[in-house]
Protein backbone atom coordinates (compact mmCIF):
# COMPACT_ATOMS: atom_id res chain seq x y z
CA UNK A 1 0.00 0.00 0.00
CA UNK A 2 1.57 3.23 -0.94
CA UNK A 3 -1.05 5.85 -0.07
CA UNK A 4 -3.82 5.30 2.83
CA UNK A 5 -6.19 8.09 3.40
CA UNK A 6 -9.00 7.48 5.89
CA UNK A 7 -11.81 10.08 6.74
CA UNK A 8 -9.84 13.06 6.34
CA UNK A 9 -11.33 16.61 6.78
CA UNK A 10 -10.12 19.87 5.98
CA UNK A 11 -11.95 23.40 6.75
CA UNK A 12 -10.55 26.76 6.05
CA UNK A 13 -11.45 29.76 8.05
CA UNK A 14 -12.49 32.66 5.50
CA UNK A 15 -13.10 35.94 6.12
CA UNK A 16 -16.31 37.23 4.53
CA UNK A 17 -16.70 40.70 3.59
CA UNK A 18 -18.84 42.24 1.29
CA UNK A 19 -17.52 44.39 -1.50
CA UNK A 20 -17.52 48.36 -0.77
CA UNK A 21 -15.92 51.03 0.98
CA UNK A 22 -18.14 50.81 4.12
CA UNK A 23 -17.83 47.15 4.75
CA UNK A 24 -14.36 47.37 3.98
CA UNK A 25 -13.73 49.92 6.79
CA UNK A 26 -16.48 47.90 8.96
CA UNK A 27 -14.21 44.46 8.65
CA UNK A 28 -11.51 46.66 9.96
CA UNK A 29 -13.14 46.47 13.61
CA UNK A 30 -14.86 43.71 12.97
CA UNK A 31 -14.33 40.38 11.42
CA UNK A 32 -16.87 37.65 10.52
CA UNK A 33 -15.37 34.67 9.44
CA UNK A 34 -17.18 31.72 8.26
CA UNK A 35 -15.93 28.03 8.04
CA UNK A 36 -15.29 26.76 4.79
CA UNK A 37 -15.39 22.62 4.51
CA UNK A 38 -12.99 22.46 1.52
CA UNK A 39 -12.62 18.67 2.31
CA UNK A 40 -15.57 17.02 4.24
CA UNK A 41 -14.77 13.24 4.69
CA UNK A 42 -12.48 11.32 2.28
CA UNK A 43 -11.41 8.23 2.66
CA UNK A 44 -9.23 6.15 -0.63
CA UNK A 45 -6.46 3.87 -0.52
CA UNK A 46 -3.85 3.66 -3.61
CA UNK A 47 -1.49 0.89 -4.64
CA UNK A 48 2.32 1.35 -5.15
CA UNK A 49 2.68 2.01 -8.87
CA UNK A 50 -0.64 2.94 -9.45
CA UNK A 51 -1.71 6.33 -11.56
CA UNK A 52 -4.62 7.55 -10.26
CA UNK A 53 -6.56 10.39 -11.76
CA UNK A 54 -8.38 12.92 -9.42
CA UNK A 55 -10.91 14.77 -11.34
CA UNK A 56 -13.74 17.42 -10.40
CA UNK A 57 -14.45 20.93 -11.12
CA UNK A 58 -12.72 24.26 -10.15
CA UNK A 59 -12.55 24.42 -5.68
CA UNK A 60 -13.52 20.73 -5.55
CA UNK A 61 -10.95 19.99 -3.11
CA UNK A 62 -8.17 18.06 -5.27
CA UNK A 63 -5.61 20.60 -4.98
CA UNK A 64 -6.52 20.66 -0.93
CA UNK A 65 -6.25 16.93 -0.66
CA UNK A 66 -2.67 16.71 -2.40
CA UNK A 67 -1.32 19.44 -0.37
CA UNK A 68 -2.74 17.56 2.75
CA UNK A 69 -1.00 14.47 0.89
CA UNK A 70 2.37 16.21 0.20
CA UNK A 71 2.85 17.86 3.80
CA UNK A 72 2.14 20.90 2.94
CA UNK A 73 -1.64 21.44 4.57
CA UNK A 74 -2.25 20.33 8.40
CA UNK A 75 -5.48 17.97 8.01
CA UNK A 76 -8.51 19.01 10.38
CA UNK A 77 -9.58 15.22 11.01
CA UNK A 78 -8.65 11.96 9.62
CA UNK A 79 -5.46 10.04 8.84
CA UNK A 80 -2.95 9.95 6.32
CA UNK A 81 -0.45 7.58 5.29
CA UNK A 82 2.22 8.00 2.68
CA UNK A 83 4.60 5.32 2.24
CA UNK A 84 4.61 4.84 6.16
CA UNK A 85 4.74 8.44 6.71
CA UNK A 86 2.50 11.07 8.42
CA UNK A 87 2.96 14.04 5.81
CA UNK A 88 2.51 16.59 8.40
CA UNK A 89 4.98 15.81 10.62
CA UNK A 90 7.37 16.97 7.90
CA UNK A 91 10.20 13.80 8.44
CA UNK A 92 13.46 14.30 6.43
CA UNK A 93 13.22 10.51 4.90
CA UNK A 94 9.47 11.28 4.01
CA UNK A 95 10.49 14.05 1.55
CA UNK A 96 12.86 12.35 0.07
CA UNK A 97 10.50 9.74 -1.20
CA UNK A 98 8.03 11.92 -2.50
CA UNK A 99 7.31 15.30 -4.64
CA UNK A 100 5.12 16.98 -6.13
CA UNK A 101 4.34 18.85 -8.81
CA UNK A 102 2.11 22.20 -9.09
CA UNK A 103 1.31 23.37 -12.68
CA UNK A 104 0.64 27.15 -11.76
CA UNK A 105 4.08 27.12 -8.96
CA UNK A 106 7.51 26.76 -10.28
CA UNK A 107 10.21 25.36 -7.86
CA UNK A 108 13.18 26.56 -10.82
CA UNK A 109 15.08 29.71 -9.55
CA UNK A 110 13.65 31.72 -11.90
CA UNK A 111 16.60 34.41 -13.15
CA UNK A 112 19.32 31.38 -13.27
CA UNK A 113 19.49 28.33 -15.80
CA UNK A 114 17.53 25.15 -14.63
CA UNK A 115 20.61 23.39 -14.28
CA UNK A 116 21.41 25.59 -11.43
CA UNK A 117 18.27 24.24 -9.84
CA UNK A 118 18.83 20.81 -10.44
CA UNK A 119 22.27 21.35 -8.44
CA UNK A 120 20.82 22.63 -5.92
CA UNK A 121 18.13 19.73 -5.36
CA UNK A 122 21.06 17.29 -5.77
CA UNK A 123 22.25 18.79 -2.65
CA UNK A 124 19.26 18.94 -0.82
CA UNK A 125 17.95 15.96 -1.55
CA UNK A 126 21.22 14.49 -0.60
CA UNK A 127 21.59 12.34 -4.23
CA UNK A 128 25.15 10.76 -4.95
CA UNK A 129 26.78 12.20 -8.04
CA UNK A 130 26.32 8.95 -9.84
CA UNK A 131 23.10 7.98 -9.30
CA UNK A 132 22.22 12.04 -9.94
CA UNK A 133 24.23 11.84 -13.39
CA UNK A 134 22.16 8.81 -14.55
CA UNK A 135 18.84 10.34 -13.54
CA UNK A 136 19.76 13.33 -15.28
CA UNK A 137 20.52 12.20 -18.31
CA UNK A 138 17.86 9.73 -18.14
CA UNK A 139 15.49 12.83 -17.77
CA UNK A 140 17.11 15.27 -20.06
CA UNK A 141 17.00 12.40 -23.12
CA UNK A 142 13.51 11.88 -22.03
CA UNK A 143 12.15 15.23 -22.21
CA UNK A 144 14.56 16.68 -24.52
CA UNK A 145 16.20 19.06 -22.34
CA UNK A 146 19.61 19.52 -23.53
CA UNK A 147 19.17 22.66 -25.21
CA UNK A 148 17.62 24.54 -22.15
CA UNK A 149 19.88 23.35 -19.32
CA UNK A 150 21.91 26.80 -19.87
CA UNK A 151 18.92 29.61 -20.64
CA UNK A 152 17.63 31.21 -17.38
CA UNK A 153 14.37 30.09 -16.54
CA UNK A 154 12.52 33.40 -17.07
CA UNK A 155 13.47 33.14 -20.63
CA UNK A 156 12.00 29.34 -21.47
CA UNK A 157 8.66 29.28 -22.67
CA UNK A 158 5.59 27.74 -20.56
CA UNK A 159 6.22 24.21 -21.84
CA UNK A 160 9.53 24.12 -21.64
CA UNK A 161 9.56 25.18 -18.17
CA UNK A 162 7.06 22.34 -17.09
CA UNK A 163 9.41 20.02 -18.71
CA UNK A 164 12.45 21.24 -16.38
CA UNK A 165 10.25 21.81 -13.62
CA UNK A 166 9.35 17.89 -14.04
CA UNK A 167 12.77 17.09 -14.33
CA UNK A 168 13.48 18.53 -10.95
CA UNK A 169 11.12 16.73 -8.99
CA UNK A 170 12.45 13.64 -9.97
CA UNK A 171 16.18 13.73 -9.55
CA UNK A 172 15.35 12.02 -6.58
CA UNK A 173 13.94 9.50 -8.05
CA UNK A 174 10.60 9.90 -5.81
CA UNK A 175 8.03 6.86 -4.99
CA UNK A 176 5.46 9.10 -4.67
CA UNK A 177 4.52 11.92 -7.07
CA UNK A 178 1.61 14.49 -6.71
CA UNK A 179 0.88 15.94 -10.09
CA UNK A 180 -1.60 18.92 -9.81
CA UNK A 181 -2.14 20.20 -12.81
CA UNK A 182 0.84 19.45 -14.63
CA UNK A 183 -0.21 20.25 -18.27
CA UNK A 184 -2.36 23.64 -17.75
CA UNK A 185 -1.83 25.90 -19.91
CA UNK A 186 0.76 24.14 -22.46
CA UNK A 187 -0.51 23.37 -26.13
CA UNK A 188 -1.64 19.80 -27.56
CA UNK A 189 1.77 18.81 -28.82
CA UNK A 190 3.42 19.44 -25.43
CA UNK A 191 0.84 17.93 -23.17
CA UNK A 192 1.24 14.76 -25.48
CA UNK A 193 4.82 14.77 -24.49
CA UNK A 194 4.52 15.28 -20.98
CA UNK A 195 2.00 12.78 -20.89
CA UNK A 196 3.99 10.23 -22.70
CA UNK A 197 6.57 10.77 -20.30
CA UNK A 198 4.70 10.43 -17.06
CA UNK A 199 3.73 7.12 -18.59
CA UNK A 200 6.83 5.52 -19.33
CA UNK A 201 8.37 7.15 -16.08
CA UNK A 202 5.50 5.06 -14.37
CA UNK A 203 6.18 1.97 -16.08
CA UNK A 204 9.87 1.96 -15.89
CA UNK A 205 10.07 3.14 -12.17
CA UNK A 206 7.16 1.63 -10.89
CA UNK A 207 6.37 5.30 -9.22
CA UNK A 208 2.75 5.77 -7.23
CA UNK A 209 1.14 9.14 -9.45
CA UNK A 210 -1.85 10.71 -8.16
CA UNK A 211 -2.86 13.71 -11.23
CA UNK A 212 -5.18 16.43 -11.47
CA UNK A 213 -6.11 18.15 -14.34
CA UNK A 214 -8.57 19.60 -15.96
CA UNK A 215 -7.87 17.79 -19.51
CA UNK A 216 -9.79 14.64 -19.82
CA UNK A 217 -6.95 13.77 -22.49
CA UNK A 218 -4.26 13.64 -19.51
CA UNK A 219 -6.53 11.36 -17.29
CA UNK A 220 -8.10 9.27 -20.57
CA UNK A 221 -4.61 8.68 -21.36
CA UNK A 222 -2.93 7.98 -18.56
CA UNK A 223 -5.06 6.68 -15.45
CA UNK A 224 -7.24 3.74 -15.33
CA UNK A 225 -8.99 4.53 -12.21
CA UNK A 226 -10.17 7.73 -11.51
CA UNK A 227 -11.71 9.32 -8.31
CA UNK A 228 -14.11 11.80 -8.88
CA UNK A 229 -14.50 14.50 -5.95
CA UNK A 230 -16.99 17.94 -5.38
CA UNK A 231 -18.00 19.33 -2.84
CA UNK A 232 -15.44 18.02 -0.89
CA UNK A 233 -16.30 14.34 -1.26
CA UNK A 234 -15.56 12.09 -3.29
CA UNK A 235 -18.24 10.64 -5.49
CA UNK A 236 -16.52 7.87 -7.36
CA UNK A 237 -13.57 5.62 -7.27
CA UNK A 238 -13.35 3.45 -9.47
CA UNK A 239 -12.24 2.24 -13.34
CA UNK A 240 -12.78 4.73 -15.44
CA UNK A 241 -14.01 2.36 -18.29
CA UNK A 242 -16.95 1.14 -16.03
CA UNK A 243 -17.85 4.84 -14.97
CA UNK A 244 -18.23 5.82 -18.07
CA UNK A 245 -20.50 2.90 -19.05
CA UNK A 246 -22.61 3.17 -16.62
CA UNK A 247 -23.21 7.41 -16.68
CA UNK A 248 -23.62 7.09 -20.49
CA UNK A 249 -24.96 3.47 -21.20
CA UNK A 250 -25.09 4.27 -25.44
CA UNK A 251 -22.36 4.79 -28.01
CA UNK A 252 -22.46 6.62 -30.74
CA UNK A 253 -22.54 5.29 -34.23
CA UNK A 254 -21.58 6.94 -37.32
CA UNK A 255 -22.62 5.71 -40.57
CA UNK A 256 -20.94 6.92 -43.56
CA UNK A 257 -23.98 6.30 -47.06
CA UNK A 258 -22.94 7.56 -50.70
CA UNK A 259 -26.81 9.21 -50.52
CA UNK A 260 -28.74 9.64 -47.10
CA UNK A 261 -32.16 8.14 -47.72
CA UNK A 262 -35.19 9.02 -45.98
CA UNK A 263 -35.79 6.58 -43.62
CA UNK A 264 -37.38 6.61 -39.96
CA UNK A 265 -34.09 6.29 -38.59
CA UNK A 266 -35.91 6.17 -35.10
CA UNK A 267 -35.79 2.07 -35.00
CA UNK A 268 -32.04 2.36 -35.55
CA UNK A 269 -31.63 4.71 -32.18
CA UNK A 270 -31.72 8.37 -31.01
CA UNK A 271 -30.49 10.11 -34.38
CA UNK A 272 -28.15 12.95 -33.09
CA UNK A 273 -27.90 14.25 -36.53
CA UNK A 274 -27.70 13.90 -40.26
CA UNK A 275 -25.07 15.37 -42.76
CA UNK A 276 -24.30 15.01 -46.26
CA UNK A 277 -23.49 11.27 -46.21
CA UNK A 278 -23.29 10.97 -42.74
CA UNK A 279 -26.27 9.78 -39.88
CA UNK A 280 -25.02 10.02 -36.38
CA UNK A 281 -27.20 7.75 -33.89
CA UNK A 282 -27.17 7.08 -30.11
CA UNK A 283 -27.55 3.53 -29.36
CA UNK A 284 -27.97 1.86 -26.19
CA UNK A 285 -24.69 -0.09 -25.61
CA UNK A 286 -26.48 -3.75 -25.88
CA UNK A 287 -28.22 -3.01 -28.61
CA UNK A 288 -24.87 -1.56 -30.51
CA UNK A 289 -23.70 -5.05 -32.16
CA UNK A 290 -27.22 -5.95 -33.22
CA UNK A 291 -28.25 -2.26 -34.68
CA UNK A 292 -24.81 -2.22 -36.45
CA UNK A 293 -25.15 -5.83 -38.16
CA UNK A 294 -28.81 -4.31 -39.40
CA UNK A 295 -27.28 -1.18 -40.11
CA UNK A 296 -25.08 -3.06 -42.87
CA UNK A 297 -27.68 -5.46 -43.86
CA UNK A 298 -30.18 -2.51 -44.74
CA UNK A 299 -27.94 -0.03 -46.62
CA UNK A 300 -24.90 -0.38 -48.85
CA UNK A 301 -22.53 1.52 -46.13
CA UNK A 302 -19.51 2.99 -47.23
CA UNK A 303 -18.11 3.30 -43.42
CA UNK A 304 -19.23 2.51 -39.90
CA UNK A 305 -17.81 3.68 -36.74
CA UNK A 306 -18.79 2.78 -33.50
CA UNK A 307 -17.44 5.42 -30.70
CA UNK A 308 -17.68 5.99 -26.64
CA UNK A 309 -19.30 9.32 -25.69
CA UNK A 310 -16.37 11.77 -25.15
CA UNK A 311 -15.25 11.43 -21.88
CA UNK A 312 -15.97 14.84 -20.88
CA UNK A 313 -19.75 14.22 -21.35
CA UNK A 314 -18.68 11.60 -18.40
CA UNK A 315 -17.21 13.36 -16.17
CA UNK A 316 -20.05 15.95 -16.55
CA UNK A 317 -22.55 13.69 -15.26
CA UNK A 318 -20.09 12.48 -12.69
CA UNK A 319 -20.29 15.81 -11.33
CA UNK A 320 -23.45 16.54 -11.34
CA UNK A 321 -25.19 12.53 -10.16
CA UNK A 322 -23.66 11.06 -7.19
CA UNK A 323 -22.47 7.89 -8.55
CA UNK A 324 -20.58 4.95 -6.38
CA UNK A 325 -18.07 2.68 -6.99
CA UNK A 326 -19.25 -1.07 -8.12
CA UNK B 1 25.29 20.30 5.77
CA UNK B 2 28.22 22.09 5.04
CA UNK B 3 28.27 20.72 1.35
CA UNK B 4 24.19 21.87 1.17
CA UNK B 5 25.61 25.34 1.78
CA UNK B 6 28.16 25.31 -0.24
CA UNK B 7 25.90 24.37 -3.03
CA UNK B 8 23.49 26.89 -1.90
CA UNK B 9 25.93 29.67 -1.84
CA UNK B 10 27.19 29.22 -5.15
CA UNK B 11 23.78 29.31 -6.42
CA UNK B 12 23.11 32.58 -4.57
CA UNK B 13 26.33 33.80 -5.98
CA UNK B 14 25.24 33.22 -9.62
CA UNK B 15 21.77 34.48 -8.92
CA UNK B 16 23.32 37.74 -7.55
CA UNK B 17 25.36 38.38 -10.80
CA UNK B 18 22.34 38.21 -12.40
CA UNK B 19 21.37 41.47 -10.61
CA UNK B 20 24.56 43.19 -10.85
CA UNK B 21 23.33 46.51 -10.99
CA UNK B 22 20.60 45.89 -8.44
CA UNK B 23 23.65 44.62 -6.30
CA UNK B 24 25.26 48.08 -6.51
CA UNK B 25 22.19 50.10 -5.76
CA UNK B 26 21.87 48.36 -2.67
CA UNK B 27 25.35 48.98 -1.69
CA UNK B 28 25.62 52.13 -2.64
CA UNK B 29 22.04 53.47 -2.29
CA UNK B 30 22.06 52.62 0.95
CA UNK B 31 24.69 55.57 1.90
CA UNK B 32 22.41 58.39 0.70
CA UNK B 33 20.49 58.96 4.66
CA UNK B 34 23.41 58.28 6.65
CA UNK B 35 25.75 60.73 4.14
CA UNK B 36 22.85 63.29 4.26
CA UNK B 37 22.55 62.80 8.37
CA UNK B 38 26.24 63.15 8.51
CA UNK B 39 26.17 66.21 6.94
CA UNK B 40 23.17 67.67 8.63
CA UNK B 41 24.84 67.03 11.90
CA UNK B 42 28.49 68.58 10.29
CA UNK B 43 26.55 71.58 9.75
CA UNK B 44 25.08 71.74 13.45
CA UNK B 45 28.31 71.19 15.28
CA UNK B 46 31.30 71.98 13.12
CA UNK B 47 33.59 71.08 15.72
CA UNK B 48 32.85 67.70 16.18
CA UNK B 49 32.95 66.58 12.06
CA UNK B 50 35.61 64.48 12.37
CA UNK B 51 33.35 62.56 14.81
CA UNK B 52 30.17 62.78 12.49
CA UNK B 53 32.53 61.20 9.71
CA UNK B 54 33.46 58.40 12.12
CA UNK B 55 30.64 57.80 13.17
CA UNK B 56 28.86 57.63 9.70
CA UNK B 57 30.90 56.10 8.24
CA UNK B 58 31.18 53.03 10.52
CA UNK B 59 27.51 52.91 10.36
CA UNK B 60 27.08 52.79 6.87
CA UNK B 61 29.10 49.44 6.86
CA UNK B 62 27.26 47.88 9.68
CA UNK B 63 24.42 48.86 8.54
CA UNK B 64 25.08 47.52 4.73
CA UNK B 65 26.97 43.77 6.78
CA UNK B 66 23.74 43.22 9.53
CA UNK B 67 20.58 44.40 6.98
CA UNK B 68 18.23 41.89 6.36
CA UNK B 69 15.22 41.73 3.55
CA UNK B 70 13.83 38.42 4.62
CA UNK B 71 10.64 39.59 5.83
CA UNK B 72 9.88 41.15 2.10
CA UNK B 73 10.46 37.91 0.80
CA UNK B 74 9.13 35.30 2.70
CA UNK B 75 6.21 38.02 3.01
CA UNK B 76 5.92 37.59 -0.71
CA UNK B 77 6.64 33.84 -0.88
CA UNK B 78 3.97 32.84 1.36
CA UNK B 79 1.31 35.21 0.12
CA UNK B 80 2.02 34.05 -3.43
CA UNK B 81 2.11 30.64 -2.32
CA UNK B 82 5.85 29.93 -4.13
CA UNK B 83 6.69 29.17 -0.69
CA UNK B 84 5.01 25.69 -0.68
CA UNK B 85 8.41 23.97 -2.67
CA UNK B 86 10.24 25.25 0.18
CA UNK B 87 8.15 23.00 2.30
CA UNK B 88 8.14 19.91 0.61
CA UNK B 89 12.02 20.52 0.31
CA UNK B 90 14.19 18.27 2.86
CA UNK B 91 15.66 21.65 3.81
CA UNK B 92 14.30 24.09 5.83
CA UNK B 93 14.08 27.21 4.21
CA UNK B 94 15.55 29.67 6.96
CA UNK B 95 18.90 27.68 5.56
CA UNK B 96 18.02 29.53 2.34
CA UNK B 97 17.64 32.68 3.82
CA UNK B 98 20.87 32.39 5.71
CA UNK B 99 22.68 31.46 2.55
CA UNK B 100 21.27 34.31 0.63
CA UNK B 101 22.16 36.50 3.18
CA UNK B 102 26.01 35.49 4.01
CA UNK B 103 26.31 35.89 0.03
CA UNK B 104 25.01 39.57 -0.02
CA UNK B 105 27.11 40.80 2.83
CA UNK B 106 30.23 38.45 1.93
CA UNK B 107 29.98 41.20 -1.49
CA UNK B 108 28.93 44.31 0.54
CA UNK B 109 32.35 43.75 2.63
CA UNK B 110 34.54 43.21 -0.24
CA UNK B 111 33.26 46.50 -1.86
CA UNK B 112 33.04 48.32 1.40
CA UNK B 113 36.38 47.73 2.89
CA UNK B 114 38.40 48.58 -0.10
CA UNK B 115 36.35 51.75 -0.32
CA UNK B 116 36.94 52.58 3.65
CA UNK B 117 41.04 51.83 2.73
CA UNK B 118 41.38 54.12 0.32
CA UNK B 119 38.63 56.93 1.93
CA UNK B 120 41.35 56.71 4.87
CA UNK B 121 44.36 57.96 2.84
CA UNK B 122 42.97 61.46 2.28
CA UNK B 123 40.34 61.77 5.56
CA UNK B 124 42.23 61.01 8.93
CA UNK B 125 39.22 60.63 11.20
CA UNK B 126 38.52 57.44 9.51
CA UNK B 127 41.97 56.03 10.65
CA UNK B 128 41.26 53.44 13.04
CA UNK B 129 42.82 53.76 16.53
CA UNK B 130 41.74 49.99 17.43
CA UNK B 131 43.95 47.26 18.99
CA UNK B 132 43.23 43.57 17.98
CA UNK B 133 41.03 42.71 21.03
CA UNK B 134 39.18 45.61 20.25
CA UNK B 135 38.31 44.80 16.63
CA UNK B 136 37.87 40.99 17.75
CA UNK B 137 35.11 42.61 20.08
CA UNK B 138 33.22 44.98 17.37
CA UNK B 139 33.61 41.44 14.80
CA UNK B 140 31.65 39.31 17.62
CA UNK B 141 29.24 42.66 18.26
CA UNK B 142 28.53 42.68 14.34
CA UNK B 143 28.24 38.82 14.03
CA UNK B 144 25.61 39.05 16.75
CA UNK B 145 23.73 42.19 15.40
CA UNK B 146 23.69 40.54 11.38
CA UNK B 147 21.60 37.60 13.71
CA UNK B 148 19.08 39.73 15.71
CA UNK B 149 18.32 41.70 12.42
CA UNK B 150 17.66 38.58 10.93
CA UNK B 151 16.08 36.69 13.22
CA UNK B 152 13.93 40.03 13.73
CA UNK B 153 12.80 40.00 9.96
CA UNK B 154 12.65 36.22 9.32
CA UNK B 155 10.34 35.72 12.60
CA UNK B 156 7.89 39.16 11.22
CA UNK B 157 8.56 37.52 8.10
CA UNK B 158 6.83 34.25 9.30
CA UNK B 159 3.54 36.34 10.76
CA UNK B 160 2.78 36.51 6.92
CA UNK B 161 1.12 32.61 7.62
CA UNK B 162 -1.39 34.61 9.82
CA UNK B 163 -1.33 38.29 8.18
CA UNK B 164 -1.15 39.52 5.36
CA UNK B 165 0.98 42.41 3.99
CA UNK B 166 3.19 42.41 7.87
CA UNK B 167 5.77 44.40 5.39
CA UNK B 168 3.44 47.34 6.58
CA UNK B 169 3.74 46.58 10.08
CA UNK B 170 7.79 45.89 9.40
CA UNK B 171 7.77 49.30 7.74
CA UNK B 172 6.44 51.25 10.85
CA UNK B 173 8.90 49.81 13.18
CA UNK B 174 11.62 50.23 11.17
CA UNK B 175 11.12 54.35 11.45
CA UNK B 176 10.90 53.81 15.00
CA UNK B 177 13.65 51.74 15.31
CA UNK B 178 15.58 54.39 12.99
CA UNK B 179 15.97 56.82 16.40
CA UNK B 180 16.67 53.27 18.64
CA UNK B 181 19.06 51.74 16.82
CA UNK B 182 21.52 55.11 16.76
CA UNK B 183 20.79 55.45 12.72
CA UNK B 184 19.82 58.84 13.04
CA UNK B 185 22.49 60.07 15.43
CA UNK B 186 24.83 58.79 17.91
CA UNK B 187 22.85 57.73 21.01
CA UNK B 188 25.40 60.51 22.82
CA UNK B 189 23.22 63.15 21.06
CA UNK B 190 19.70 61.68 22.14
CA UNK B 191 17.22 63.10 25.10
CA UNK B 192 18.62 60.89 27.93
CA UNK B 193 14.79 58.72 27.66
CA UNK B 194 15.74 57.60 24.56
CA UNK B 195 18.76 56.64 25.70
CA UNK B 196 17.91 54.73 28.71
CA UNK B 197 15.30 53.05 26.13
CA UNK B 198 17.76 52.58 23.44
CA UNK B 199 19.33 50.78 26.27
CA UNK B 200 17.10 47.82 26.88
CA UNK B 201 15.21 47.56 23.96
CA UNK B 202 16.81 45.36 20.48
CA UNK B 203 17.34 48.12 18.26
CA UNK B 204 20.63 49.30 19.08
CA UNK B 205 22.13 46.29 19.48
CA UNK B 206 21.22 46.08 15.70
CA UNK B 207 23.35 48.34 14.36
CA UNK B 208 24.23 50.88 17.11
CA UNK B 209 26.25 48.86 19.54
CA UNK B 210 28.74 47.79 16.64
CA UNK B 211 29.22 51.05 15.56
CA UNK B 212 29.88 52.35 18.91
CA UNK B 213 32.45 49.65 19.57
CA UNK B 214 34.40 50.64 15.89
CA UNK B 215 34.17 53.92 17.07
CA UNK B 216 35.45 53.46 20.44
CA UNK B 217 32.60 55.25 22.33
CA UNK B 218 30.50 52.92 23.89
CA UNK B 219 27.28 54.30 25.72
CA UNK B 220 27.64 52.00 29.10
CA UNK B 221 29.86 49.13 29.23
CA UNK B 222 30.43 46.46 26.51
CA UNK B 223 29.84 43.88 28.85
CA UNK B 224 26.29 44.72 29.27
CA UNK B 225 26.20 45.60 25.76
CA UNK B 226 26.93 42.37 25.23
CA UNK B 227 24.65 40.26 27.82
CA UNK B 228 21.71 42.46 25.89
CA UNK B 229 22.55 41.48 22.60
CA UNK B 230 23.10 37.93 23.46
CA UNK B 231 19.95 38.23 25.43
CA UNK B 232 17.63 39.65 22.28
CA UNK B 233 19.18 37.16 19.73
CA UNK B 234 18.21 34.37 21.71
CA UNK B 235 15.14 35.66 22.19
CA UNK B 236 14.62 36.26 18.54
CA UNK B 237 15.49 32.80 17.71
CA UNK B 238 13.40 31.12 20.19
CA UNK B 239 10.54 33.49 18.75
CA UNK B 240 11.70 32.33 14.69
CA UNK B 241 11.07 28.77 16.07
CA UNK B 242 7.73 29.23 17.66
CA UNK B 243 6.34 30.57 14.70
CA UNK B 244 7.75 28.43 12.51
CA UNK B 245 6.03 25.53 14.00
CA UNK B 246 2.62 27.02 14.51
CA UNK B 247 3.10 28.92 10.89
CA UNK B 248 3.04 25.44 9.63
CA UNK B 249 0.33 24.44 10.99
CA UNK B 250 -1.55 27.91 10.09
CA UNK B 251 -0.21 27.53 6.41
CA UNK B 252 -2.98 27.50 3.91
CA UNK B 253 -0.49 26.83 0.60
CA UNK B 254 -2.49 29.55 -1.09
CA UNK B 255 -2.76 28.94 -4.89
CA UNK B 256 -1.84 26.76 -7.24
Amino acid sequence: MSIHVQHLQKNFQVHVRNAGWIDALRSLFHREYRTVEAVKDISFQIESGEIVGFLGPNGAGKTTTIKMLAGLLYPTAGQILVEGFVPFEQKVEFKKMMSLVMGQKSQLIWDIPPMETFLVNKAVYEIEERAFQRTLEELVELLELQPLLGKPTRSLSLGQRMKCELAATLLHQPKVLFLDEPTIGLDVHTQEKVRQFIAKYNREHNTTILLTSHYMGDVTALCQRVMIINHGQLLYDGDLQILSEKLTPYKLIEVRLPEVPSVSWEKYGELVGVDEGKVSLRVARERVTDVSARLLHDFSVADLNIQDPPMEEVITLAFQEEVHAS
Amino acid sequence: MLHKYAVLLRMKWVEMFEYRLASLVWVFGAMTQPLITMLVWMNIDREASATFILYFASLIVVERLTTAWDVWELDREIREGSFSYYIVRPFAHVHWAIAENLVYKLVFFVILAPVWLVAAIFVPALRLKLDWGQLALFVFALLIASAIRFLFSYSFGLLGFWVTKVTAIYGMLEAISLFFSGRIAPLSFLPPVIQQLSFYLPFRYMVGFPVELLTGDVHGTAGDGFLLAIFWMLCFLALTFALWKRGLKKNQAVGG
